[in-house]
């Protein structure tokens, strides 16, 4: 919200106190001040300026060249304007001046060849309006090089505000003038409303009649008569420009001004346009469409509130008027809404026309009951004072349900056990009364205050609480210097995943982090994904089922920047629906998944070695590295695929006890091809869940080994075909518990052997933990062994 | 029988002098030491000497073989340690191996670091889903239905009761269902917001959320804990302040912001925290006595903090994963 700090000062004298002091209360209270704009450092170098001669540029037919006084000095200016002519009075900007529409500092420069040291100003290029026809002329009687700011009168501080949501209260110059005299112990003066009056429900030239007080507990109303729709005066047009608001007539700018004065939103109908001179608040009957005085078509529900004439709808209730029933040039007399609409009725038709005004946004936050009335008439004789014409002095007032205020009570001793500190009782009193809480009881244990209806947000003792916190100062809470802490079991949900994060960059992994949500295209069909209802793109309108897309996206990002040393993993949740709609937390699954991926080379060129690229082998001995420190991964069971599927061209899995651990293998071709990677990619994805749940929880010491290993090495040729893992399979079970490791120390192939053929060579390690083993059991297992591994796969012998 | 010695013996002297490799040494060995070289033929021809010359050219085959093993024997020790001298010529300078050590990424390193400053303070950890349902995300946190305080936090919905929660509370939630006060704990994860992309927004970031609750916890604590916090993490000279604010779910709340002056550039205030005591409402619908209990809560994004400390201008690198960024965090 913007503030003008000069309209500020109507409501409470600042005299003294630096806009940096109000702009740091105004902050730590809690309206954030996000930037101030010093008008007058803003027009800095800009002056009132005397044209002294116009003549025209020697090359160039649109441009003149004008000999300007800043009244000590004469200037050249070229300028292009059709209207500049001498004896004018002109906002002149000076070498060294920075226009305020487009941040360009005026320098001394040749146009066309002709000297120009400074630029005559159109209204635009000053940021005051949107008039580029011409250069701004000023008044005759400006005094010439006066700073332009004080001729303009513009000489004001811009403050943009951030209202929370809770402080409705705060949305106008009052409110936030409110809140700094109870910071610097001011007096807030209201505006004076001398206008005798009678309320009634109904007069002679029109009625109200609230049919869904629900939707509007009050509506208030005056009418005035023979006004004349014109342009606003200079002071009214000052104003509304100064916040950013774009004056229209003086009608409508007079119900900007209370809105932006007193926080009430105000709407001003043309009251010949009213059927049956009648007001009517009550719901949209059924569906249809109404226009707006923006003249644009909105689709309206039965739910909304409007306001109808004797016949019709008139306006969206809270939100904007109809065109139907809007102020014109010719009209005459007017009827002003003043009234307080439910917030939720409000915020719901603004949400589903998806529009937000002035008024919704105050309307749908909560504006003052008790202050329909005030601002009405306050609106009226300004409406008088600059649109001629008379108040009708029955002043209708539809209230069926008074708002009373609330009365609450805060403890003393509450307010120092919730802060940790004490407050003297007199700057409580101090707080109330310059918020204009009503203090009706006060004793040694507690004090009661009336809530006054503009603070929707002050319902219990805590929220008082914080009205004294926020006023007395955060800055003013004392240091505390020490803390005690209940002696309770402490946990970290996070330690198993920390803990992978050692293990892998240990391995040479970089960590990556990937956005969860993916095109529905990308995700991997294994699960059903779940669909965002309102994604910001189709690229991010499913929820990733498998860390596999994103990796492959950060895998294709890199390799296109010549990064092509690829080893990365990242953990992270994945989600898989198992319903169509999501009602419960059954309908879906997440859980955490790590995923390793290697990619493009091992090694470059060294002087020690030759470049290579990563396989599959890379890849499966840095899952087995990992998964080892997990469980015994001898007990882990692996199942291979090598016919592939849409995403891997062969893939292995890995399962403990049935669970599924993980799986992966080489990335197909077919997908690759979709994120556009020229190079092999293995990847391995692990269900980090499992993983956790499965292993093995303890470390323990097992004593170290006292006797001596023996081994054993053999060579067989057998069959290309015959996988390493049944070989081993059989080596193991052709032994005793006495052997305790198979180590594959070569593989060969060569035309001696057989183009079918390869040759395998094992070294076996046997070892007993409470024995020296003898040769001879030793040997008589290992020829054993020999014998049936030739007889299984009709191997051979070698060596 | 003794020519045959002596010329072997000189052949043998002759061509060990000339020696100047391993291999024409090992040339050397076959001729002479081997099982067929010529001092086992000698000791061939020795057997069919007769009877009584036995014993002289015994012993003097002995000698003469046990001399000869000798000089050889000498000989490959000096080629040896010749050998060896060059290979043990060291270049230093050369580049060694390459390793390459991995790296966490930066926002997990932010968080460990912030992590283990509460861990210090006897914080536990604990975590959540990012479904939530619409209950645990607003509702127990007094998100009261069709209020503007739900336009505070851009949602991505899943269905109607369901969504990506839009921030770490709801683990809260489910620790305070769970388990009765007192608390002490923080809860790091990933939350969603439905913003466009840009440098400044993502649609999602990393929060880290904290709540203490117990019998005699008091804002100033809050306050001190934070303190503490932000000190540890930016140096005991940062400049700070506490503004008033509004969260559904705290009252009093607060705001910390921290003077942020990077070298060349304009200072300026920076929030990097949200906190407050806890609301009443909240303790209320989680059934926690709220006259007896108090709790203060305090959240903070990690993108923001790493951004901060690293001078980091766009929150898409994070996400990026381009190695050339992700390698200047090691």
């Amino acid at each position: 919200m913007i503030i003008s700090l000069k309209w500020l000062k109507n409501y409470i004298n600042l005299d003294g106190i630096s806009v940096e002091e109000i702009v740091d209360k105004l902050t730590t209270s809690g309206s954030e001040v996000e930037e101030v704009i010093d008008k007058s450092s803003e027009f800095k170098n800009i002056v009132v300026g005397y044209v002294e001669s116009v003549s025209k540029h020697p090359n160039a037919d649109r441009l003149s060249v004008c000999k300007v006084s800043d009244g000590n000095e004469l200037f050249d200016v070229v300028c292009g304007a059709p209207n500049v002519s001498a004896g004018q009075k002109v906002p002149f900007a000076k070498v060294g001046a920075i226009i305020p529409n487009g941040k360009f500092e005026i320098k001394s420069a040749k146009i066309r060849g002709e000297k120009s040291s400074g630029m005559i100003c159109a209204e635009d290029e000053l940021g005051l309006s949107e008039d580029h026809s011409g250069i701004m002329v000023l008044s005759e009687n400006a005094e010439v090089g006066k700073p332009l700011v004080e001729e303009l009168k513009l000489d004001d501080v811009i403050i943009d505000v951030a209202i929370t949501p809770n402080r409705s209260d705060a949305l106008s110059h009052i409110g936030i003038a409110r809140d700094l005299a109870t910071i610097f112990d001011k007096k807030l003066i209201y505006p004076e409303i001398n206008f005798e009056y009678k309320v009634v429900s109904k007069n002679d030239i029109a009625e109200v009649d609230i049919e869904n007080a629900e939707g509007c507990p009050r509506y208030s109303a005056v009418i005035v008569k023979n006004v004349e729709v014109k342009e606003s005066p200079e002071w009214l047009k000052e104003k509304l420009t100064s916040i950013g608001s774009r004056p229209i007539n003086n009608i409508v700018d007079v119900t900007n001004f209370i809105l932006h004065e007193m926080g009430q939103p105000l709407h001003a109908f043309d009251l010949k346009h009213l059927s049956d001179n009648k007001i009517v608040v009550k719901n949209n009957l059924g569906e249809g469409e109404f226009i707006t005085l923006d003249s644009k078509k909105r689709s309206m529900l039965p739910t909304d509130l409007m306001i109808w004439d004797g016949q019709k709808p008139v306006a969206i209730a809270g939100v904007m008027g109809g065109e139907n029933s809007e102020v014109t040039a010719d009209t005459k007399d007017i009827l002003i809404e003043s009234a307080f609409f439910d917030p939720s009725y409000v915020r719901k038709t603004a949400k589903h026309l998806g529009l937000s005004t002035d008024a919704s946004y105050r309307f749908e936050r909560g504006t003052n009951p008790s202050g329909t009335l005030d601002a009405a008439l306050r609106a009226a004789l300004l409406i008088i004072e600059t649109a001629g014409g008379e108040i009708i002095k029955e002043v209708i007032d539809v209230y069926p349900n008074e708002i009373l205020s609330k009365e609450i009570s805060v403890r003393f001793s509450r307010i120092s056990k919730i802060l940790g500190f004490d407050i003297p009782k007199e700057k409580i009193y101090d707080i109330f009364e310059g918020l204009e809480f009503n203090i009706i009881n006060k004793s040694e244990e507690e004090i009661t205050v009336s809530v006054p209806t503009f603070r929707h947000d002050i319902e219990r003792e805590i929220d008082l609480i914080e009205e004294i916190v926020r006023i007395y100062g955060f800055e003013n809470i004392p240091p505390i210097e020490n803390i005690s802490l209940a002696l309770t079991n402490k946990v970290d949900e996070t330690s198993f995943l920390d803990d992978l994060r050692k293990k892998l960059t240990a391995f040479g992994f970089d960590e990556t982090v990937s956005n969860s949500l993916i095109s529905e295209d990308k995700s991997i069909s294994y699960t059903k994904s779940v669909k965002v209802l309102n994604p910001q793109s189709t690229e991010m309108s499913v929820l990733r089922n498998s860390l596999l897309p994103g990796m492959l996206m950060n895998i294709s990002r890199n390799l296109k920047v010549k990064e092509n040393q690829l080893k990365f993993f990242e953990t992270g949740h994945v989600f898989s629906s198992n319903s169509n709609t999501i009602k419960s937390f059954e309908d879906f699954s997440e859980n955490e998944n790590l995923i390793i991926a290697i990619c493009g080379k091992r090694q470059n060129t060294e002087w020690y070695q030759k470049e290579s690229y990563f396989d599959i082998y890379d890849l499966s001995g840095n899952v087995n590295g990992l998964l080892s420190s997990y469980f015994d991964i001898e007990k882990l069971e692996s199942k291979y695929t090598f016919e592939g599927d849409d995403y891997f061209e062969y893939l292995v899995s890995k399962s403990f006890n049935n669970v599924n651990i993980g799986s992966g293998g080489k990335v197909s071709n077919e997908l690759l091809d979709k994120y556009d990677i020229p190079n092999e990619v293995f990847v391995f994805e692990i269900n980090a869940d499992n993983l956790k749940q499965n292993s093995k929880d303890e470390k323990k010491y097992q004593p170290l080994l006292k006797y001596p290993k023996v081994y054993r090495d053999f060579a067989f040729v057998l069959d290309k075909e015959i996988s390493y893992y049944e070989v081993e399979k059989t080596i193991k079970d052709s032994n005793s518990k006495l052997l305790k490791k198979v180590n594959l120390f070569d593989i060969f192939e060569s035309e001696s052997l057989g183009s079918s053929k390869k040759s395998l060579a094992f070294q076996l390690e046997y070892f007993d933990e409470a024995r020296t083993l003898r040769e001879d059991e030793v040997d008589s297992e290992f020829w054993n062994t020999i014998e049936v591994v030739k007889k299984k796969f009709n191997a051979e012998l070698r060596g | 029988m003794k020519e045959k010695i002596e010329q072997i013996k000189k052949d043998f002297t002759s061509e060990l002098t000339s020696v100047d490799t391993e291999d024409s040494l090992e040339n050397i060995r076959i001729k002479y030491f081997s099982r067929n070289g010529l001092f086992a033929q000698l000791f061939e021809d020795f057997k069919s000497l007769p009877k009584e010359e036995k014993p002289k050219f015994g012993q003097i085959l002995n000698i003469e073989k046990q001399s000869a093993q000798q000089k050889f024997d000498e000989i490959k020790q000096k080629l040896e340690s010749n050998s060896t001298d060059k290979a043990e010529y060291i270049d230093l300078s050369l580049p060694g191996r390459e390793r390459e050590i991995g790296n966490v990424h930066v926002l997990n390193q932010t968080l460990n670091e912030v992590k283990s400053i509460f861990k210090g303070l006897g914080f536990s950890i604990y975590t959540g889903p990012e479904i939530e349902s619409d209950e645990n995300n607003f509702e127990m946190l007094n998100f009261p239905d069709d209020h503007p305080a739900r336009d505070m936090q851009d949602t991505y919905f899943l269905s109607e009761s369901f969504l990506l929660r839009t921030h770490t509370s709801p683990v809260q939630v489910r620790l305070m269902k769970k388990h009765q006060p007192p608390y002490r704990a923080i809860m790091p994860g990933r939350v969603y917001r439905n913003e466009a992309i840009s440098a400044k927004s993502y649609c999602l970031f990393h929060q880290l959320e904290g709540l203490v609750i117990d019998t005699n916890v008091t804002f100033a604590e809050l306050k001190g804990t934070l303190v503490y916090f932000i000190k540890q993490l930016f140096g005991s000279d940062v400049k700070y302040r506490f503004r008033a604010s509004f969260f559904p779910f705290t009252e009093p709340s607060a705001e910390v912001d921290i003077w942020w002056e990077p070298k060349g550039k304009e200072g300026k205030w920076l929030e990097i925290l949200g906190c407050g005591m806890v609301d009443p409402n909240v303790l209320n619908n989680l059934k926690i006595d709220s006259e007896k209990y108090i709790g203060y809560a305090f959240g903070m994004g990690i993108e923001r903090i790493a951004m901060l400390k690293y001078g980091i201008d766009d929150i898409r690198l994070f996400f990026d994963n381009d190695k050339r960024f992700l390698n200047q965090f090691k």
